[in-house]
């Protein structure tokens, strides 16, 4: 009895606070209840409606030229839809946006999903809403995102729409094949193949290296090749998977064949500064750096005298696993539980994730969740988009597995891993002592 | 008479060693200055290059100090922690020095007690309760807003602590005469303690000014959007985005460091003595 | 006023009377006087409110002025400060998530501490960061106050220097040391390979595994032992020149006068600095995560800290309660160790 009293009388603390706070912020009346049941018999936003002013949380706006694209094409189609952009930064965006939306005064009507640990703390959070009964109402085709948003369906409810889907590949500096005399990398390799190919391009002399290979800090950079075979998922709790690419990286940064993390760590050396420096010869990096690597080269930002003669191919493969197996990264789109116009709200996500919104994705160069022929054939005919036929094929996919699916404890065994990722890439601990310590913390998290 | 020679020689050699512990110390201080302000003039490549290590390049590229301007809205973040900064260090120094006088020079009921809070708070860090403090600063609709960083910077309880110390230290008598003057409370604060209290004002000033100025993870959880955003996160998402622009980062580091660097040399004048009468030395 | 309430005020005032004849003459026991004082003080409050009757009274218009003066401050600090604490507080019992409803947890968040890997991590590395940093600081700041407060030439630009660091601001200076540690292009190493001839493969990670809180101690040292030297100064020009006077008469040397009048005339500083030297000590988090920040900022568990694990908890895995209950055993060790400080100064200064 006295317990819940406390809990009762903080809470209700908790939520004077909060409401008269409500009250004096300004022109931000909402009530969280009402918003629950969504109103889906008025979802087509009415022409006639009158004027809504849309918040959308989104990161990197200047560096990234699908926002503002999005945003105006879709105001030029409604006309009474204002989509006010609000700028979050990508380093903390995720955090960023979960503070945000923690509790019920945020003003955000759409927000942007960068990763999947940061959708679950979201959904589990209550922050946005389920879209099944919009989905339905609409009759959304799923099946149009190839069976990604299957995995990050909760307890039988979606909570965001993709309308970004990009997947690993193998970027490469074709200067640096030609005056080594080496083949280009294929698109059939095996991780055999691709380390001896890393090796041959290497030239350790100082003041002139040659990297063969270029890691980025990230722990997806090495852990993920190890669940390109369909049987592993780094929400296993068992790492056993990880250890051979650990030695193989680990190897090449021994001899030189890829810059040391220690290194990379302290100057947080980007991954996209490492590549157009052309002293890199191969870079596993998300298909989203193809929209990078095409504008820069386009307003000078990277010299095209050393990074200029580019390709991509598929992802490397373990012996025996089908060529073109690759990671994928959605980025998605949620309305917020808090907003007072979530018919509006969908609307916009529909539109963004739909055909119309897939369109204006592919014509900056990026891929979107629905990829149809024509979405593609617009990437590889993008002026800038390396013209070889190996460049064009590296572009299909046979198996996509999400970097994180969804499960509850995501975030908490995600912050795990990525704490010994950085004790073994730095030395402090061996392969076999990482993996056991961050089979040890998983086991503590899914026991807890 | 050979006494005061070998004594005189010995205090020689003593200064000798001095100025050579004191050259070493100032070489350890300022190294890290010196070598941004070299780094800020150079190009990407010559950042590292140590084999000769030139302190001023033979083409000092002077166009990172405009550079900066442009690859950042800079001016806005500037803009918005020179306000925040006189803001919050304006109202630190009013409110709690006008706290700080009626702790020391007044007798009133709880005084002790809420005293207490103020110095018990001193110990607790921030970070313990910026949760809660986040969740309560949005429901007044502070979020995303410069004012949440001035209600957050502008009561602190050194503040208080400071100038508490401080007015203890100037004698009651002083305030007895001018009460019997018939001078109201608020007349002695302004007539009688403000203009003695410059030193101690100064020294909370810097501290103030310095800790507003470069305060990171506050702007960091309050301020979302670009066009409020401060220096330190601008530098800080700068230096995320141009990680090898060394040169750059370099330029944009000084930048952000001339203003505080004024205000220090404006006011240490009066610093030491500020310290020394605060009673901060115990 | 009726003549029942004027017997009782005489009554008062008499027993005050009888009390303050007894303090003037003096009471052997401090205790015991000070007991009387405040019984003094309470009974001229009652008569004087009960002089005035149904007016203020002068006690009440006084305290009303004070608060006055206080208001300003306290009701920001209050609202700001005290209330937000007070929710941390209750939160370490709870568990919350910011959004739903809040669950009561008891000690369940205290117990799980004892089996978490990484906040046993954080608070080992915690521990040995303010172990180094405390007295390296102190005796770092105390010597340069010394040799500042000599009559040396261009003093003030030595002062001046010296406080540069804490000046700065620490993404600033961050950058520039990691500029100057990094590992293979940096000129400390380059140093070490060129001139000690230190082999390329045993140059020192400064910013990774045995050697990251070392840098850590490092830096602080440096960035903050300016701040300190200005408290130690302000605490030597406190110390009579007498002193030392009588000190060279007796023939005492350097180390001598040292020992035997500075240390003893700081010590009331000394104090002072190494409270404030602990407490900020735990504090830290954003040097560690500037300095040796992996590449989604994460901290290994070689460099890990206490405030950095509670905002991990709190803002990326929204746990609140365990949170607070990470923040109440930080808050319970800044308490233990001040109030040691504090007993051991009382101890000594008896």
């Amino acid at each position: 009895m006295r317990k819940k009293f406390l809990s009762v009388l903080l809470s209700a603390a908790m939520m004077t606070t909060l409401v008269t706070g409500c009250a004096s912020s300004s022109g931000n009346e909402q009530s969280t209840t009402a918003g629950k049941t969504p109103q889906t018999e008025t979802t087509t936003a009415a022409p006639t409606a009158e004027k809504v002013t849309l918040k959308w949380a989104i990161w990197d706006k200047e560096s990234t030229a699908y926002w503002q694209a999005l945003a105006d094409e879709y105001e030029a189609t409604h006309q009474n839809v204002t989509i006010d952009m609000v700028d979050l930064g990508s380093t903390d965006y995720m955090t960023v946006l979960a503070t945000e939306l923690s509790g019920s005064g945020t003003e955000f009507d759409v927000v942007t999903i960068k990763d999947v640990p940061g959708y679950a703390t979201l959904v589990q959070k209550n922050a946005i809403r389920p879209l099944d009964d919009y989905i339905k109402a609409d009759g959304v085709d799923l099946t149009k995102y190839s069976g990604v948003t299957d995995q990050v369906t909760v307890n039988g409810s979606l909570y965001e729409l993709p309308f970004r889907n990009d997947f690993w590949v193998l970027f490469y500096n074709k200067d640096i094949f030609d005056a080594a005399g080496v083949d280009y990398p294929t698109n059939d390799m095996t991780f055999e193949e691709y380390d001896a190919l890393a090796r041959k391009v290497t030239k350790t002399d100082f003041g002139n290296q040659v990297y063969g290979a270029h890691y980025h800090t990230w722990r997806s950079a090495v852990q993920l090749f190890g669940v390109l075979d369909g049987k592993h998922s780094i929400l296993d709790g068992e790492y056993g998977f990880f250890a051979d690419y650990y030695n193989m990286v680990l190897n090449q940064e021994k001899d030189g064949v890829c810059r040391k993390y220690t290194d990379l760590k302290t100057e947080g050396l980007h991954y996209s500064a490492a590549f157009s420096g052309g002293d890199v010869a191969m870079l596993n990096m998300g298909s989203w750096f193809i929209a990078t690597m095409i504008t820069n080269l386009a307003n000078g930002e990277y010299d095209s005298s050393l990074c200029g003669n580019w390709g991509i191919v598929k992802y490397p493969h373990a012996e025996g696993v089908e060529a073109g197996s690759t990671l994928g990264t959605i980025t998605g789109l949620a309305v917020t539980t808090a907003t007072d116009t979530p018919d509006a709200a969908w609307d916009f996500v529909k539109w963004v994730s739909g055909e119309e919104g897939a369109k204006v994705m592919a014509e900056t160069g990026n891929f979107p969740a629905i990829m149809t022929d024509e979405a593609m054939s617009i990437i590889t005919s993008l002026d800038g988009f390396p013209k070889d036929e190996a460049s064009k094929e590296a572009l299909t996919v046979s198996n996509l597995y999400l970097e994180v699916p969804y499960a509850e404890n995501v975030s908490e065994i995600n912050s795990a891993i990525d704490s010994y990722h950085g004790s073994i890439m730095s030395g402090e601990m061996t392969v076999e002592e990482g993996i056991a310590a961050m089979e040890e913390a998983v086991k503590a998290i899914k026991n807890k | 008479m050979a006494k005061t020679k070998s004594k005189s020689r010995h205090d020689l050699t003593k200064r000798v060693i001095l100025y050579a512990i004191l050259i070493i110390i100032a070489v350890i201080m300022a190294i890290p200055f010196i070598w941004m302000l070299s780094a800020s003039i150079k190009a990407d490549r010559e950042v590292f290059q140590m084999d000769p290590f030139v302190l001023i390049p033979k083409n000092p590229k002077w166009s990172n100090y405009a550079k900066i301007w442009t690859k950042i809205p800079m001016l806005t973040f500037v803009k918005n922690t020179v306000f925040l900064t006189i803001v919050v260090t304006l109202l630190q120094l009013f409110t709690s020095s006008f706290a700080a006088y009626a702790f020391a020079k007044l007798r009133f009921k709880f005084r002790n007690g809420l005293f207490l809070a103020y110095i018990a708070t001193i110990a607790m860090p921030w970070q313990v309760y910026m949760v809660p403090q986040f969740l309560m600063m949005r429901s007044f609709g502070l979020n995303d807003k410069l004012l949440a960083i001035i209600c957050l910077q502008a009561f602190s309880a050194f503040g208080v602590f400071m100038m508490k110390q401080f007015y203890e230290g100037i004698p009651d008598e002083l305030s007895e005469a001018a009460r019997i003057d018939g001078m109201t409370e608020y007349q002695i604060y302004s007539h009688i303690m403000l203009p003695l209290s410059k030193p101690a004002l100064s020294t909370l000033t810097i501290f103030t000014f310095v800790n507003t100025w470069n305060d990171y993870l506050g702007p960091l959880i309050y301020l979302k959007s670009v066009d409020k955003k401060t220096i330190q996160l601008g530098l800080k998402m700068f230096i995320s985005q141009y990680s090898s622009d060394y040169g750059l980062i370099m330029a944009g580091s000084v930048l952000s460091l001339i203003p505080v660097i004024i205000v220090f040399m404006c006011l240490q004048k009066y610093f030491v003595e500020g310290v020394a009468s605060t009673g901060l030395k115990g | 006023m009726s003549e029942k309430k004027i017997a009782e005020i005489n009554m008062l005032q008499s027993q005050l009377d009888e009390l303050i004849a007894k303090v003037c003459s003096g009471i052997e026991d401090k205790k015991e006087e000070k007991k009387c004082l405040s019984r003094i003080e309470k009974l001229r409050r009652t008569i004087s409110k009960m002089r005035s009757g149904s007016k203020l009274s002068r006690d009440f218009k006084r305290d009303i002025i004070s608060y006055s003066f206080i208001a300003p401050n306290f009701i920001g600090f209050a609202v700001f400060t005290l209330i937000p604490i007070v929710f941390a507080f209750a939160l370490a019992f709870l568990k919350w998530d910011g959004s739903n409803a809040i669950e009561f947890m008891g000690l369940k968040n205290f117990k799980r501490l004892g089996s978490d890997v990484f906040f046993k991590a954080a608070f080992k590395n915690t521990i040995i960061y303010c172990v180094g940093t405390v007295p390296l600081t102190m005796i770092a700041s105390l010597a340069l106050a010394i040799i500042l407060n000599q009559k040396v030439r261009g003093r003030a630009i030595f002062r001046t220097l010296s406080f540069f660091p804490y000046v700065g601001s620490l993404v600033a200076v961050t950058s520039v040391w990691k500029m100057l540690f990094h590992p293979s292009k940096g000129p400390i190493n380059s140093i070490l390979y060129h001139v000690f001839n230190v082999p390329l493969d045993k140059l020192p990670q400064w910013f990774s595994g045995g050697l990251v809180l070392l840098s850590l101690i490092l830096f602080s040292v440096w960035k903050y032992m300016g701040y300190y030297m200005v408290i130690y100064l302000a605490g030597l020009q406190g110390i009579s020149g007498e002193l030392y006077e009588a000190g060279s008469l007796d023939g005492a040397n350097t180390w001598q006068k040292f020992r035997y009048i500075t240390w003893p005339q700081l010590r009331s500083t000394t104090f002072f600095v190494v409270v404030m030297l602990t407490i900020n000590c735990f504090k830290v988090y954003d040097i560690a995560v500037m300095l040796a920040g992996g590449g989604s900022g994460e901290l290994t568990t070689s460099s890990t800290v206490l405030v950095y694990y509670i905002y991990q908890k709190a803002f990326v895995d929204w746990d609140l309660g365990y949170s607070s209950a990470v923040a109440m055993v930080l808050f319970a060790i800044v308490l233990l160790v001040t109030i040691v400080q504090f007993a051991y100064q009382k101890k000594t200064s008896d």
